[in-house]
This record gives C-alpha cells, structure tokens and sequence, in this order.
C-alpha cells in the first residue's frame, strides 16, 4: 500500500514517514502544495494525508482538484484547528476522514488501515482466503492456525494483495503501490518477494494460494 | 421639588406683602390728606368752638348713605364734636392712649375699614398745628377698604394657585421630560447589557436613538467596536498560538510512540530523542515569543527608559550574530555613524536588533551581504537592515508583522522561525513611539527600515 504524505512542516512529515515505513507502507512526501497536487496527479497512491494549511495550494485545493480529475483513492486530512468549518469543509470537498492534531500515531494508523479497507471489498481488520487469516490490525497472519512471520515488506504486499483478493495484479501495479517514487520500477524484485511469500504460506500446503497469471501478473485467490 | 416649592412660597410671600404694602401705604396716605385736609377746615372755623362748617365740596364725599369715606372729630376725652353723614348712629372707635398720629385696621358695620387718628394741637382754643400742646382734638378718619382687601385677598389667591400650578406643572413637567429623556438611555442600557461575549458584534442603531443622544451611542458603538477587534485578536492569538504548539506537539508525540512500538538500536532511539529534542525546542521558543508578546502588548510593560546610543546597541547585536553569519557566509557591513542617541529600553532595542539582524542573516543567500545605515533625519533616526537575501514575495509582504505568519513555512522551520520575530519588532518599535517598513524584492533582498525618536538633549553625553 502506498501512502502520499502532504505535509509543510517537515519534522511532522518524516516521523509519519517514518512511522508508515516501519507498518509496510510504501511512503512519498511532498513538503508543499504544488508538489503535494503534481505527485497526487502523476503517481498511484492508495491514501493521501493532506494537511490542510500548505504553503502555495492549500490542502482544500488540491483535494478539490484531485477529485475534479477523478482520483479517487481515499484522503485523510490532517487539521491543526478542530474548527467545525474545517472539518465540515474538508469533509464536503472530498475528504474521507479528518484527524486533528496533535494525534496518537495509532489513531491514524487505524484511520489509514480504515480507510484502506473501504476501498476495497474487504470489510474487517481481519482477511480471511481459504485458511488464510490476515489480521491488519496486528499484522499476524495465520495459515491453517499457524502463525506465519513476515517481514514488513512481504507483510505489505500480502495485504495489498488480500485487499485485492480474486483480481489479477500486474507487476507494475504491485510495485507502484509499494514502492515510494525513488524506487526503480524494471526491478523484478516483485518476483522475489513474491516467491518469499509463497514459500512462508503455500508451503507444506496442499492447495497454493498465491496464483501466477502468466503474462498478467499474480493473484490472490482461494 | 422641595427646593422650588420654598422658593416659590418665599417669592410669594414676599410678593404679597410687597403688594399689600404699597396698597396700605396708598390709603395711609390718602387718609393722611383727607385728616390735614379736615384740619385745616377745622382750624378756619375753631373761632367757633363748637360748630364746623364744611363747604359742600368737602362732605359730599361722606354724607352720602353710600359713601365709603367717614369722619368723626372728637376732643381728647373722646366727646364728638362732630360727624360724617355716613356714620349714621355709629361711631368711629376711640382709645386715648396716644397723642401720636396712629393707623389701625377696624371693622365698620361688619366692613374692613382702615382708620387715622390725626391729633390737632389747640392752644387757647386756637388751633396750633406746629406744636406739640397738651390740649388737642383727634380727627378720625376711616375709609370702607373692602375692595382693597378683596384685591389683595384674590391676588394671594391667584398666587397661590399659581405658585401650586408652577410647582405641579414643573415637577410632572420634569417627570415627564425626564422620562422621555431616559427612554433612550434606558433602551441603550438594555442594548449594552444585551452585548456578551457571543454577541460582540450587536450594534445600536443610531437613527432610531434621539439627537441629542446619538453621540453616546455612537462612542458606545465605538467602544464595543474596539473591543470586538481587542477580543477578535485574542481569540486569533490563542488559536494560532494553539495551531503552532500542535505540530511540535504532534511530533513528539507520533515520534516517541512510533519509536516505541519495538525495540530498537542505540541510533534509532538516539535519533528520535534528537527529534523529540527539536520539537521541545520549538516549542520552548514559541511559548518564550508569545510570552514576550503577550507582555509587550499589555498596558503594565515595564519599561526602563534610558539614553542609549543606537549604534552600540547594533554594534553589540553584530557582534552576538557574528558566529552565525560567518557560519552561513554572510558579510555584514556598518555605516559609520556618528553617535546618535535614543530614548529607549535597552534590553527591547537589543531584541529588536538582535531580531532583524538575525533575520537578515536566516534569509540571505549563501556569501550574502548585509548593510547597516543609520541615517539622521529630523527629529528621527532612521536605521536600515538591507540584505541580499531571497526577499519576500509582494502578497506576503503586508503581512510580516501578523502573528505566526511565516512566508514560507518550511524553509523557515528549517532556521528555526517561530512566526513572531517581526510581530515581537513591531510591537517594540511601537512602543518606542517609532515605526517600521519591510521594502522587498524576491531574489535581490530586503530592506528594513526602523524610525525611532531621536533624543535631542546632546549634553549628557
């Protein structure tokens, strides 16, 4: 899952990228609004986190312009005045959810993994394909009740693809919705993760769970 | 009230008494002619001691049934030696007490009357109206005074029903006008105790409000104007004060739960305690700036004026900025001056200095310079602070001195702008009577210019 950070005042920015990075989430920051509204245009993300005051374009603008444009990945506003005009606004323009700082960074993880789950079909924090339990809330996944380890990244692609369950996934897709802008995209590092992952959670299986479409990409699918 | 009736009552006894007087006095006056008048026909007939003879002209006047006049002349033992017509069978009322020509107010057949007891010497049965003589004859003179008694009688009355009428008419008069006066205070008082804090912005209308009063109610109106700005700038202080603590907030807080969630390396934590640090730091200068502001705005700021020589107060900011300056390059260039001198608080002036120097420095561009002017102007010493930095954009530049505005945000944080330099400048040089202008270009620099009064008095230094 891939996060845009918009966010001007730049300590704030990097602890939440931090933070993000270290849950799995491919993170990209832009520290002001023209650069907040050119990469919410030009670079897939599942989420944004939009601060609303922003140096150039306004939060509020570059929401209203995004939507005009028809992206519609769900965006959480970041407010440091709980205002109700601010909320109402924010809310009216476009917006999915608010959080006023200062903020509990597990709120807003539950909020982003909230947020995440509406998009897709998956309605709970836990993801159940087959015997696959994917908890988000926690990041535990079980197979047949066997706890499964995975690191950040594996944990991540897993999720994106559970979110994305019964679909077949290209690899450029993959990448861009794990991988933050400085990643080089030829990379066949997508194959390698993917192997990783099918060796922790079909192995010792008799039924794969994680389906290569040749040609295509990969899927998730019971 | 009470003090208009005592007046009235006063004025109107004194009326009356005056008035009753001069009647009085008129009617003595005319007995006293009438009594001569009969003294000298008494002293042309005295040969024959018994009888006076009166000519027509005289008596006419008291012998009528209808007269109002009487006479009665009497020896001293009270005997009458004769009598007017008009007494009829009745006599004039007599007493021998004195000798003395005497008024008294009598009654004749249930009439008011006013009667003279006019003492005529005799002297070998001569009359002798120049000497005192023990033997005289009494001429009594009375007059019918109903009518005068009337007039004065109706005159108190009509005075005193115009004294009440003035005092009743004045006092409900005064009610009334004082009530129609009030109304509009009391509409207005009513208005002003309708005004809270959540209905600041409530106005009277002054059409409604008469002439007179509008005045008031316009400074009212002005008054809650003011106070509305004052409150309206409080309320914006403490929400922006309020946005600022948030972000350092927000990182401290998101910093140290992120970086507890597992367990770490000595770096990591090294690292986000540097984090945490930043952000207290910021926010430790945010509230230092906001207290400075808070009390330089308030009326209570204690200042300690003083003589101070400007150009050693800018000195001494260079001097403390110097390190700062070396670190990013920037040269800093002092006019000569001659030793101008201000009224000012040193330790303010030093701040305001050590603000825009720092400033100047913070926004200049790598190898920049900085140029310091003091310039003399009548009556005003006007100090310039020209840098080479990036300038501030023209939308940005009426608001500099605003609270927390900060041209650009990130670029600010990075040198540690607090937003509240230039206000913390503003609010010194204001209280130094002075004033201050931001001129600017983007890319080609800043210039700053400080007036302040110059101290004229050169001799004690």
């Amino acid at each position: 899952m891939r996060i845009l950070i918009v966010e001007d005042e730049k300590p704030l920015a990097d602890v939440i990228k931090q933070g993000l990075y270290e849950e799995g989430y491919a993170v990209d920051v832009a520290y002001n609004g023209e650069d907040g509204l050119f990469m919410a245009e030009n670079e897939p993300s599942d989420l944004m986190i939009l601060d609303i005051m922003l140096p150039i374009i306004d939060g509020m603008t570059i929401l209203k312009k995004i939507r005009k444009k028809g992206i519609k990945s769900p965006v959480l506003m970041l407010t440091a005045r709980d205002a109700l005009f601010d909320k109402v606004s924010g809310l009216d323009s476009g917006a999915d959810d608010y959080l006023t700082k200062p903020f509990l960074f597990e709120e807003l993880l539950a909020r982003i993994r909230a947020l995440l789950r509406r998009s897709s079909e998956v309605k709970t924090s836990m993801i159940e394909i087959g015997d696959l339990v994917i908890n988000m809330a926690t990041h535990e996944v079980k197979r047949s009740g066997k706890d499964i380890p995975l690191t950040a990244k594996e944990y991540a692609l897993l999720e994106y693809m559970a979110l994305n369950k019964n679909k077949v996934l290209n690899r450029t897709s993959l990448t861009e919705h794990l991988y933050d802008q400085d990643f080089n995209l030829d990379s066949n590092v997508i194959d390698v993760f993917i192997n990783r992952i099918r060796a922790k959670i079909d192995r010792g299986s008799h039924k794969g769970l994680i389906h290569t479409v040749r040609g295509a990409g990969y899927m998730l699918k019971e | 009230m009470a003090v208009l009736l005592l007046t009235l009552s006063v004025l109107g006894g004194l009326l009356s008494f005056s008035l009753s007087k001069i009647v009085y006095d008129s009617i003595d006056s005319n007995l006293l002619s009438k009594a001569t008048a009969l003294a000298t026909l008494v002293s042309m007939d005295v040969g024959d001691k018994t009888r006076f003879k009166f000519s027509d002209e005289i008596t006419w006047e008291y012998n009528s049934p209808n007269a109002r006049s009487f006479f009665q002349i009497r020896r001293l033992d009270g005997t009458t030696i004769e009598k007017s017509t008009s007494l009829g069978n009745r006599d004039l009322p007599f007493s021998k007490l004195d000798r003395q020509t005497s008024f008294e107010f009598i009654t004749l057949g249930r009439r008011p009357a006013r009667l003279i007891n006019f003492h005529v010497p005799i002297e070998n049965g001569e009359l002798n109206m120049s000497k005192n003589k023990k033997n005289s004859l009494v001429i009594q003179c009375a007059e019918d005074i109903r009518f005068q008694v009337n007039l004065i009688k109706r005159y108190r009355i009509a005075l005193f029903l115009s004294i009440l009428s003035i005092v009743i008419v004045s006092t409900s008069g005064g009610f009334l006008i004082a009530h129609r006066a009030l109304t509009p205070i009391k509409n207005i008082s009513e208005t002003i105790d309708k005004i809270s804090e959540s209905n600041l912005s409530e106005r009277m209308s002054v059409d409604d409000i008469p002439q007179e009063l509008r005045i008031l109610a316009s400074s009212f109106n002005r008054t809650f104007d003011r106070l509305e700005m004052a409150f309206i700038r409080q309320k914006q202080f403490a929400a922006d004060a309020s946005h600022e603590l948030r972000t350092p907030l927000s990182v401290i807080l998101s910093q140290s739960e992120i970086i507890l969630r597992k367990d770490r390396t000595a770096g990591e934590y090294r690292n986000s305690l540097g984090t945490i640090k930043d952000a207290a730091i910021m926010m430790s200068e945010i509230v230092r700036k906001l207290l400075a502001i808070a009390k330089l705005s308030s009326d209570n700021v204690d200042l300690r004026f003083e003589r101070v020589i400007l150009s050693e107060i800018i000195s001494e900011s260079v001097k403390l900025l110097s390190p700062f300056a070396e670190h990013r390059g920037v040269g800093i260039d002092i006019s000569p001056a001659k030793p101008l001198v201000v009224l000012g608080d040193r330790s303010l002036l030093s701040e305001l200095f050590n603000n825009l120097i720092g400033n100047a420095i913070k926004y200049n561009v790598p190898n920049g310079k900085i140029y310091i002017n003091l310039i003399k102007e009548p009556g005003l010493i006007l100090t310039e602070i020209k840098d080479t930095g990036i300038g501030i954009p023209e939308d940005d530049l009426a608001k500099v001195f605003d609270r927390f505005y900060r041209v650009d945000k990130s670029r600010s944080r990075e040198s540690g702008g607090s937003g509240l330099g230039l206000s913390i400048c503003n609010e010194i040089v204001k209280l130094h009577n002075g004033r201050i202008e931001i001129k600017s270009r983007v890319d080609e620099g800043s210039t700053v210019s400080v007036y302040l009064k110059e101290d004229r008095d050169d001799t004690a230094i």
